[in-house]
């Protein structure tokens, strides 16, 4: 021993090692809990701070009221968690990892589905379950002829089977049920797979977008007819399915026979009309909450509402500068709604007005007006003007929801000599300084509408529900072994031995042993006085019935 | 001493013996992060729409980005059919328009990028009238009064087609879909769309897509 190394020296990996290893961590049950441990703390953010996929409009307003950490957390995607690279490369190392588990294991599957079912051992007695059946001499039934019983009672009992040493003195049946439950397991695994695969199809070629649409507007599916949109990423906007959707009417049903729920919404109907196509029939369709219409590869759903009040403002000059219906947001149960006039073309100046639609208005004892009842009972207008440069000149997009007052001059409000305008429908005002008028002409409802369009949607509806079945098929199925035993005793009786071994926990097993003792009884027509019951666990039984001593302990296949 | 040594070397073969299997599921797997790779990547694409959607400003229109499409002669679709309503009720039929060059610009009042280029589109319509070129604006949200006033504010004469039913918007969509607020389409003498810009466009780049299609190119 001369050469003896000093220090031990570990073989290089290499980068074929170093992969393997990397490899070898990344699918291990260990990891695999692991990140999905991580995936779930990495989706806390996603509930702690507003999300542009979900309303891109609060994280802008975030952003502006923390000017100082926003902008990190905007870099570090805290506003687009799901879809940012760190919780991404989480749930893809995730799914990896599941592939690299699901392969090798359904290979190995296939090899046992293929393969007939292992040797009966030598020594059955040591199963969990296991019995004993003698059949006297009378009975003129040979080993051979038990045996060929017992397969056609397990094959109709829905085992596969295979014979062993059918022509020896000691023919046994090996029977192997329930393979099903680990196809479960594995439909189970494969179905997850599928579900992401269909979520990321449908976040390439999807898009969403939203609509607003006042009662009497259509929508034209093109993106010009949008408000918002946010396409998939390999989206392109000529696939758009051109199709035209009006809102006739718009009905909100408020509860009014219940105390506790006074004044809740309980139902919203959407009378539309579709048009499929350019130079189709006009459809008229229902559309619900939850109760999307589909047309043309996309679905619009119902997602909101509200009040619309139709109001004509006139310019000093004594011309019409706006007239029309306009989008009120209401910010409470009661449809309190904020709205902002926008009338560019005012002349001389341009006017704005911003305020409240209260739909039933009453007076607190402070004089203040506010809403008391969604329906329109006692409609109201509550409004500031502004009169000056709206911005809009300038080719800059501008919130329709707000009104920027930094280079508008009031004209009216509760704190102005001139009071705040409120009018109630065909009322109407005029504004000081001959600036102009403003009138309020009726109500009209609107209705939010979201359009989507997810190629993967029908696929993630296939892949959830098969791996609901196969979740129940890995849950319920249970996998176990039966083996029937026959042989000829010296004293002319056939004896017959039977085992069952479970793969990992089955508490129906003796349920099993018990079905099948029974199912051979009545083979046979054994009757139960002269059979000895026999309970592997009870020493004496082992020393019973045995047909032959085996010196070989039972060698089970490995995979067992 | 030799054990030693040997050991971890025959852990290495072991792991070896138990990885080479599931070398085609390691190709699967790379496919597939290849795959999440393609997802996160492909955020550059759409930029501009994407850019929108994250903005939240709540501008209520979809913006062009001003990009130019030029429909070469061989690319261009059917010839466009068709029929819009004035604000003052006039009828107007894409056939009557046969042998001359029409331009089409999708807009409404309260739209910025629409204001902006009302008066470039009044400069041309005045200078491309005696031509016998035919203008067009297609107001897609406004009623009359709107529409009207935009029009006094920026002195515009060419008229425009009421759209508040879609009817031309949906028609358009056969032929080259409007994608953004403003769209402005050039239709060509034989009524095919010719060139195309999404959003704001510029005087010059227009001047110069309504010369080629009075060309005939």
């Amino acid at each position: 021993m001369k050469d003896t190394p000093i220090d031990p020296v570990l073989p290089r990996l290499g980068v074929p090692g170093t992969l393997r290893w990397v490899w070898r961590q990344l699918t291990s049950m260990r990891n695999a809990l692991f990140l999905l441990l991580l995936l779930a703390i990495a989706a806390v953010p996603g509930s702690l701070f507003p999300q542009r996929p979900v309303n891109p409009s609060v994280v802008t307003q975030y952003l502006k009221d923390h000017p100082g950490y926003g902008p990190w957390l905007d870099r570090l995607q805290f506003f687009n968690v799901y879809s940012s690279i760190w919780f991404s490369a989480i749930y893809l190392l995730l799914f990896i990892s599941l592939i690299g588990c699901v392969v090798p294991r359904t290979r190995a599957h296939w090899k046992t589905m293929r393969s007939a079912p292992p040797r009966t051992p030598g020594r059955l007695s040591r199963m969990p379950e296991y019995g004993t059946l003698a059949l006297p001499e009378e009975l003129g039934i040979s080993a051979d002829q038990a045996v060929r019983d017992a397969v056609r009672l397990l094959r109709r009992r829905r085992y596969r089977i295979h014979l062993y040493d059918a022509a020896g003195a000691r023919p046994s049946v090996s029977a192997e049920r329930g393979l099903i439950k680990e196809i479960g397991n594995l439909a189970f695994h494969v179905s997850l797979i599928g579900v992401l695969v269909c979520v990321a199809i449908g976040g390439l070629f999807g898009y969403r977008g939203q609509k607003i649409l006042v009662e009497g507007d259509t929508f034209v599916n093109t993106l010009v007819g949008y408000d918002s949109f946010s396409p998939g990423a390999n989206f392109n906007p000529s696939k758009l399915d051109p199709f035209a959707i009006t809102l006739d009417r718009f009905q909100v049903t408020f509860d009014r026979s219940s105390k506790a729920h006074y004044g809740q919404p309980i139902d919203f109907t959407a009378a539309m009309t579709v048009k499929d196509k350019p130079g189709a029939a006009p459809v008229k369709q229902t559309l619900k909450v939850n109760d999307p219409i589909s047309v043309g590869g996309a679905s619009f759903y119902l997602v909101g509402n509200g009040y619309a009040p139709v109001v004509t403002v006139k310019d000093g000059t004594g011309k019409t500068a706006f007239s029309g219906p306009v989008i009120s947001i209401p910010s409470d149960g009661a449809y309190t709604s904020l709205l902002v006039i926008k009338a560019p073309d005012a002349a001389p100046s341009q006017l704005g007005f911003v305020g409240f639609f209260l739909p039933t208005a009453l007076v607190n004892d402070k004089g203040i007006s506010y809403a008391s009842d969604p329906d329109p009972f006692n409609p109201q207008l509550n409004l500031n003007s502004f009169y000056g440069d709206l911005g809009l000149n300038t080719g800059q997009p501008r919130n329709v929801y707000t009104l920027d007052t930094k280079n508008l001059t009031q004209l009216n409000g509760r704190d102005l000599k001139a009071g705040g305008i409120v009018l109630s429908p065909g009322q109407s005002y005029t504004l000081p300084e001959g600036k102009g008028s403003i009138s309020f002409d009726g109500i009209k409802r609107y209705v939010g509408i979201d359009i989507r369009h997810d190629p993967g949607q029908g696929g993630v509806l296939v892949f959830a529900l098969a791996a609901i079945a196969g979740l129940i098929c890995s849950l319920f199925v249970g996998r176990h072994r039966v083996w029937v035993r026959t042989g000829t005793h010296p004293d002319g009786r056939t004896l017959i031995e039977y085992g069952l071994l479970a793969r990992g926990e089955n508490h129906r097993l003796p349920a099993e042993a018990a079905a099948i003792r029974r199912l051979l009884q009545q083979e046979w027509k054994v009757p139960d006085e002269e059979v000895r019951t026999i309970d592997t666990k009870a020493p004496t039984a082992r020393a019973g019935a045995p047909i032959g001593e085996t010196k070989t302990f039972p060698t089970m296949s490995k995979d067992w | 001493m030799s054990r030693t040594t040997s050991r971890p070397a025959s852990e290495s073969t072991d792991v070896s013996a138990r990885i080479s299997p599931s070398r085609r599921s390691f190709l699967q797997a790379s496919f597939l992060g290849g795959m999440g790779a393609a997802v996160l990547s492909a955020c550059s694409a759409n930029d501009s729409l994407a850019q929108q959607a994250n903005a939240g400003d709540n501008k209520n229109y979809i913006a062009g980005d001003g990009s130019v499409t030029e429909y070469a002669q061989t690319e261009r679709k059917a010839p466009v059919v068709i029929a819009g309503r004035l604000f003052d009720g006039t009828a107007v039929d894409s056939k009557a328009w046969a042998g001359r060059v029409a331009v089409l610009n999708f807009w409404y009042a309260a739209c910025s990028p629409c204001r902006l280029e009302a008066p470039r589109l009044e400069t041309l319509y005045k200078e491309f009238t005696p031509e016998g070129v035919l203008f067009y604006g297609v107001n897609i949200r406004d009623r009359e009064p709107e529409a009207a006033a935009f029009e006094r504010t920026f002195g515009i004469t060419y008229p425009s087609m009421q759209d508040t039913d879609g009817g031309v918007l949906l028609a358009m969509t056969q032929y080259v879909p409007p994608q953004a607020v403003p769209t402005t389409l050039v239709i060509d003498k034989a009524g095919k769309v010719a060139s195309r810009i999404l959003g704001l466009a510029d005087q010059s780049t227009l001047k110069a897509l309504i010369t080629d299609a009075l060309a005939g190119k």
